[in-house]
């Protein structure tokens, strides 16, 4: 069936040698339609039926809609050998990548009467190209990622990723210098077969681009699969250089084992955790020192790790290894920066409340002798006037103002003076059903309905008594006062996160967010005859004992103060 | 009559107790600094002592020290704005602390517990 052309020229030699090329070979007429192939062509096209007699465009399945961007078009018109790439997807679903390269065959006249095209598989190189842009992409997020579990699932991710290193299963081990062990830390794949089919198939239809996929990994990560259990299982004494992933991080050496269930040389338990007879575990390196090391393997697919894939691997390992140095530099970084922080915010705070202490004892004092005398002698005229005598009513006047002066200055004093604490094992309960029975008239009076929710499995802890004690008693004081016309008040005790919590809650007339802002400034106060130093002592002595006050209220709905207590 | 020295150095103070312990009806004494509480204790050899300490030339702490060293039964009572010498423990040696007030109750039911009336 070879077309005059090339019977005139060519003998069975030449047709051998077209058989023989390693790419598809087809010539078309000039209504485009295939007049000879040979069986690479339809090898390469993945074609199920003869393609002699149809179109280019059948067979080629182009995806060029307009005769303007078609290869095959342009040879023709312009006479000149053209190239194009097309990508097919084979019936097993795998991807190829294929280039053509259109020839115009001319007469002897030189007017052309057919076209030889000549296909060549190129998909090994093209995935090469992809994967090498999918590492570039892969080093660019991860040197946009600081948070480090976030990092680490991200690799873990690129490894698995089939479009990118394409392993079935990956695990991160890594080495914790001041315990002295090198432990699993985190692990991505399928649990069982099934499950790798079914997201196999799931990821190929549904995320083109790694981007998606990483996102979609993240959105769906979950760490409570049974890989990632075991993989949290696995901590090794870096002591102890006969296990695998200790010496893989010592050595700084990739191990390649590709028999694990008759190797003598390795320890039985850890080829159970892992169950692959084939893996590879590369060390992540950052400025000389192994800092983890990745395990990987081909469990399901049972694809044999090639030479190339680890190449990729190691190439991947190196950045990764980096951007974990990175991550974990941060991560220390914000935490000195939030210590200090906090630091610098106890400071100011407390070089704040010691001069405000300074001045307060200093006027304080200035002002209570001379307010002795003042009163001591309003006293002794009070004393000597007349029954209902105008001096008698002044006098007591000057009496009961003086009085409250010195209360408000016998607070103040209590704020600045330095107080020796005396800490004792103290059980909470007890410490507030007494305040509560000794408040109970002042309840009575004002229409206070009280609630009790104390949780008795907490523990004794080491604070002082009488102290803490004056912080309910300021708590509870407040939390009344802010129900002129009664109410319901309840304290109740909890155990939460190392801490006993207790929370001091009202239905009182609740604060504005200007006034919560400042309700622990010594001396801010909102009552008329307030002096504003009782929440700035309660704070005081909650800090010193270690422990802190949180304060939620709402306006017309209520106030709770949560005190926090170290166990 | 029982004899109480008053040691205070401010005035307008000094005569405030002298007027209502006079009205107890003690016989007073009275020196306003530590120096010359020393000297009139050894003149007089009064039956208590009602102690500032915040005072020039000599505190009251140091005052009573020296006074106790000769006279180790003269009842003293500190009487001052400061709550903090309660720390100092050579102020324990005194039978009692009092912290001034415009209300000097507390310090007269002391006097009385200590040396009676009269």
């Amino acid at each position: 069936m070879l077309p005059q052309i090339l019977k005139d020229k060519v003998d069975n030699v030449l047709y051998n040698v077209v058989d023989a090329l390693d790419a598809g070979f087809s010539i078309l007429d000039k209504d485009l339609n295939i007049v000879c192939a040979n069986e690479k062509l339809s090898s390469i096209l993945n074609l199920e039926y003869d393609p002699i007699g149809k179109t280019c465009r059948e067979v080629y399945k182009c995806e060029c809609k307009d005769n303007k961007y078609c290869s095959v078009f342009q040879a023709l018109s312009s006479g000149k050998k053209q190239f194009c790439e097309t990508q097919l997807i084979t019936e097993r679903g795998e991807r190829r990548y294929i280039q053509n390269i259109s020839t115009p065959l001319k007469d002897e006249k030189n007017g052309i009467t057919h076209l030889l095209k000549l296909s060549i598989d190129v998909t090994a190189q093209e995935e090469k190209i992809h994967q090498l842009s999918l590492l570039r992409k892969l080093a660019e997020l991860m040197q946009g990622t600081l948070q480090i579990d976030r990092l680490l699932h991200l690799i873990l991710t690129c490894v698995t990723a089939g479009t990118a290193l394409g392993f079935n299963r990956a695990r991160l081990f890594l080495v914790d210098k001041e315990r002295d062990i090198v432990y699993g830390k985190m692990a991505v794949g399928p649990s069982s077969l099934e499950e790798a089919n079914r997201i196999w198939s799931e990821i190929a239809k549904k995320y083109e681009k790694l981007e998606d996929l990483i996102q979609a990994s993240e959105d769906n990560y979950r760490d409570d699969t049974p890989l990632h259990m075991i993989t949290r299982l696995m901590a090794y004494s870096l002591r102890d250089e006969n296990e695998v992933i200790v010496s893989c991080v010592k050595n700084k050496k990739i191990i390649w084992e590709r028999d694990a269930f008759h190797n003598p040389n390795i320890d039985k338990k850890f080829v159970n955790m892992i169950g692959a007879n084939e893996f590879v575990c590369i060390p992540l390196i950052a400025k000389d020192e192994t800092i983890g090391v990745i395990c990987v393997d081909n469990l399901y697919s049972k694809k044999p790790i090639i030479e190339e894939h680890i190449q990729g691997l190691t190439t991947f390992a190196n950045r990764a290894a980096l951007a974990i140095e990175n991550a974990a530099a941060y991560k220390i970084l914000s935490e000195k920066v939030r210590q200090l922080e906090e630091t610098q915010d106890r400071l100011i705070r407390s070089e704040r409340l010691a001069v405000i202490g300074n001045m307060a004892a200093y006027v304080a004092h200035e002002i209570r002798n001379p307010l002795a005398t003042i009163g001591g002698f309003a006293r002794s005229i009070l004393r000597a006037s007349n029954q209902d005598d105008q001096i008698r009513q002044n006098a007591g006047i000057i009496v009961e103002e003086v009085s409250r002066l010195e209360r408000i200055l016998a607070n103040i004093m209590d704020f600045s003076k330095p107080v020796e604490s005396v800490k004792v094992a103290s059980q909470i309960n007890e410490i507030l059903e007494n305040i509560c029975s000794l408040m109970d008239p002042y309840f009575k009076n004002g229409r206070i309905k009280l609630t009790k929710i104390f949780n008795s499995m907490i523990p004794k802890i080491i604070i002082d008594p009488t102290q803490i004690k004056q912080v309910f008693l300021n708590l509870i004081k407040n939390a009344v006062e802010s129900m002129p016309g009664g109410g319901a008040l309840t304290i109740e005790t909890i155990v939460e996160d190392k801490h006993i919590k207790i929370n001091i809650t009202d239905t009182g007339e609740g604060m504005t967010a200007e006034i919560m802002q400042n309700i622990f400034v010594p001396f801010f106060t909102t009552k008329v005859d307030g002096t504003g130093v009782g929440l700035a002592v309660s704070h005081k002595i909650v800090d010193d004992h270690g422990g802190y006050i949180k304060v939620k209220s709402s306006l017309q709905e209520g106030t709770t103060f949560s005190i926090y207590l170290p166990i | 009559m029982k004899t109480i020295l008053l040691v205070e150095d401010d005035k307008n103070q000094l005569l405030l107790y002298k007027q209502e312990l006079l009205l107890e009806g003690y016989n007073i004494i009275t020196a306003q600094d530590g120096q010359e509480a020393i000297n009139k204790v050894k003149e007089h050899t009064p039956d208590l002592i009602v102690m500032d300490i915040n005072m020039p030339k000599m505190s009251g702490i140091e005052s009573m020290g020296r006074i106790l060293s000769e006279h180790k039964k003269i009842p003293i009572i500190i009487n001052t704005a400061y709550g903090s010498y309660k720390d100092d423990f050579m102020s324990w040696s005194a039978d009692a602390y009092i912290i001034k007030s415009s209300d000097i109750t507390e310090l007269k039911d002391k006097i009385k517990e200590l040396i009676g009336k009269i």
